[in-house]
């Protein structure tokens, strides 16, 4: 078994497999993110809490996308997780 | 040497206070950015714990210089003492909680990072820990609880580096920061109640207080440098 992703790493993963789709239906970020159903909403409401992806809506079908913010966040994370790891947070 | 320090020892203290402050204020915006992208709790409360260190520090010896050589009026002499009280206890309280956060409550989600349940826990044993020593006047309690506070974090940054090291390069530093400023504290102890603040030993604890904080303010440039 391996082992269980930081919360960093998954918001890190959920984003990238958002931007590599651009834009990608619930149902297949579920499967990418390999996360359970119920995890998996609770880190898309966060998600959207910290602005990092959005979703559209059009004929009944949701979307999401990522944020500028959310680019920024994946442009950086190397940073942020190097810096978690020297001050022990 | 010791004549210049013991006469000009306002300036000093100033120019200390400035310093101090001056590297808080940068390891605070440097946090701040990275805090801001990342919303990690950890991150933030090692930027509060700054913020309030600067606090402190320009609180008691820039605006307390400043009172000495008059150009603030002296009624607010003892409120510098006070709020420098005040802010390095929240400052102690913020980094051990920024280590510790994760086992405690992983799932915290507060909006604002000065006003919410946690904070007001420790503002409120930051107010206690003034009250008790101005009713003493005295600063054993804030010695106590410092030294207290940083022999529990030098054993946790210990075991951080010890299980970490490969990660994290400053882990390291992180450490010996710590040892420091038990060291620190404990000298600070020593001096108030035996030494009655012997300038010797006041200098030489603000040359620890300077190599600790440019530790961080190192570690803080180093780590978040953009590649």
């Amino acid at each position: 078994m391996g082992k269980k992703r930081e919360r960093l790493e998954v918001i890190k993963d959920i984003l990238k497999v958002i931007r590599s789709s651009r834009r990608i239906k619930p149902t297949r970020l579920l499967y990418a993110s390999n996360l359970s159903p119920q995890m998996f909403k609770d880190y898309i409401k966060e998600l959207r809490e910290k602005g990092f992806i959005n979703m559209d809506e059009i004929e009944g079908k949701k979307e999401f996308y990522l944020t500028k913010k959310g680019n920024n966040f994946l442009q950086e994370y190397r940073v942020i997780e190097n810096f978690v790891e020297n001050f022990g947070l | 040497m010791i004549e210049w320090i013991l006469e000009n020892k306002e300036l000093i203290k100033i120019v200390y206070g400035l310093i101090i402050g001056l590297m808080c204020f940068f390891i605070v915006l440097r946090v701040d950015r990275i805090f801001r992208l990342s919303l990690h709790q950890g991150i933030r409360y090692l930027r509060n714990a700054f913020f309030f260190y600067g606090l402190a520090f320009i609180f008691r010896y820039l605006i307390g210089g400043l009172i000495v050589y008059g150009y603030l009026n002296s009624v607010f002499y003892i409120w510098t003492k006070i709020f420098f009280e005040f802010f390095l206890v929240m400052a102690g309280f913020c980094l051990l909680y920024s280590l510790l956060w994760k086992k405690l409550d992983s799932d915290e989600k507060y909006s604002s990072s000065l006003f919410n349940f946690k904070m007001a826990i420790f503002y409120l044993i930051a107010l206690m820990v003034v009250v008790l020593d101005f009713i003493w006047n005295s600063f054993y309690f804030l010695f106590f609880s410092q030294i207290l506070l940083f022999l529990f974090m030098t054993g946790i940054s210990f075991s951080n580096y010890v299980q970490k090291k490969r990660n994290g390069k400053f882990l390291k530093y992180y450490f010996v920061a710590m040892i420091l400023s038990f060291v620190v504290w404990i000298l600070n102890a020593i001096a108030s109640i035996y030494l009655n603040w012997n300038p010797m030993i006041l200098i030489s604890i603000y040359l620890l207080n300077s190599i600790i904080f440019l530790l961080f303010l190192f570690g803080v440039v180093i780590v978040t440098r953009r590649n």
